[in-house]
């Protein structure tokens, strides 16, 4: 998949764990361990700005191009 | 309130569409197997069978009547075969329906074998109108030819609900990986 996403990432430089993400987003942990591990296919606008709000973070820092990455 | 009574009517239709493709199951098997009895009773009796379907048969039209019959028997099987598979497809359906995931790549094919069955059962009215023409010794046993567009209607319906649900269950895949 070209889109790594880099949530585990962000949420280590945040010292929080998924589960209290998923508990301050309100969507499951299911569907936010769907999208760590780059299983999603697509993501919803509302799941990116409930993200990016917790984790004062920006789109960017959560979805790169895979290009970006090996880089 | 709206939804749950909304639940409770989706419930009583699949309850109710399960009993009903139930009985029609076990009517339509009923037909075929009696139709199969009947058939083997033309064999054994010959040309005595005819009179007990049709008392008013000439001596001199026993032979062709005879024939009519058993082909008229024939059609009969093939239409208890198409509705046998028309019934347990929809059978099918309803289940996935009643699990609450209708909108499946399955049911798209399920969809389509109803699609051919419906058309086979329409196409069975040629050898009905063939028989109709061809054989007046069948007199009031004679199926009779008519045209029926709602059924040819039904098919295009069925067919075109094929392509429907394909598109349905690839939008649901698709956001069923949606986050």
């Amino acid at each position: 998949m070209p889109i790594a996403i880099k949530l585990d990432e962000v949420l280590d430089r945040r010292r929080m764990s998924l589960t209290e993400l998923s508990e301050a987003v309100d969507i499951t942990l299911a569907n936010l361990s769907i999208l760590k591990t780059g299983k999603a296919r697509a993501i919803r606008f509302s799941t990116l700005e409930a993200i990016c709000t917790t984790l004062h973070c920006q789109p960017g820092d959560i979805l790169v191009l895979a290009e970006e990455v090996e880089d | 309130m709206l939804p749950t009574a909304h639940l409770t009517n989706k419930d009583r239709l699949i309850k109710g569409s399960r009993l009903f493709v139930r009985i029609a199951l076990i009517v339509n098997r009923a037909f075929f197997f009696g139709v199969i009895a009947m058939l083997v009773v033309s064999i054994i009796l010959s040309t005595r069978f005819v009179p007990l379907l049709i008392p008013t048969t000439s001596a001199a039209d026993l032979p062709s009547a005879l024939t009519g019959l058993r082909l008229l028997m024939l059609v009969g099987l093939a239409m208890a075969v198409a509705t046998e598979i028309v019934l347990r497809t929809l059978a099918q359906i309803i289940t996935s329906a009643g699990a609450g995931d209708p909108f499946i790549a399955a049911n798209a094919r399920r969809l389509q074998t109803i699609g051919w069955a419906l058309l086979g059962l329409q196409l069975l009215a040629i050898p009905c109108a063939l028989l109709d023409k061809f054989c007046p010794a069948l007199g009031s046993a004679a199926p009779g030819a008519s045209f029926s567009p709602g059924g040819w209607l039904a098919v295009l319906m069925v067919f075109v609900l094929s392509r429907v649900f394909a598109a349905g269950s690839t939008m649901r895949d698709e956001l069923e990986g949606t986050v």
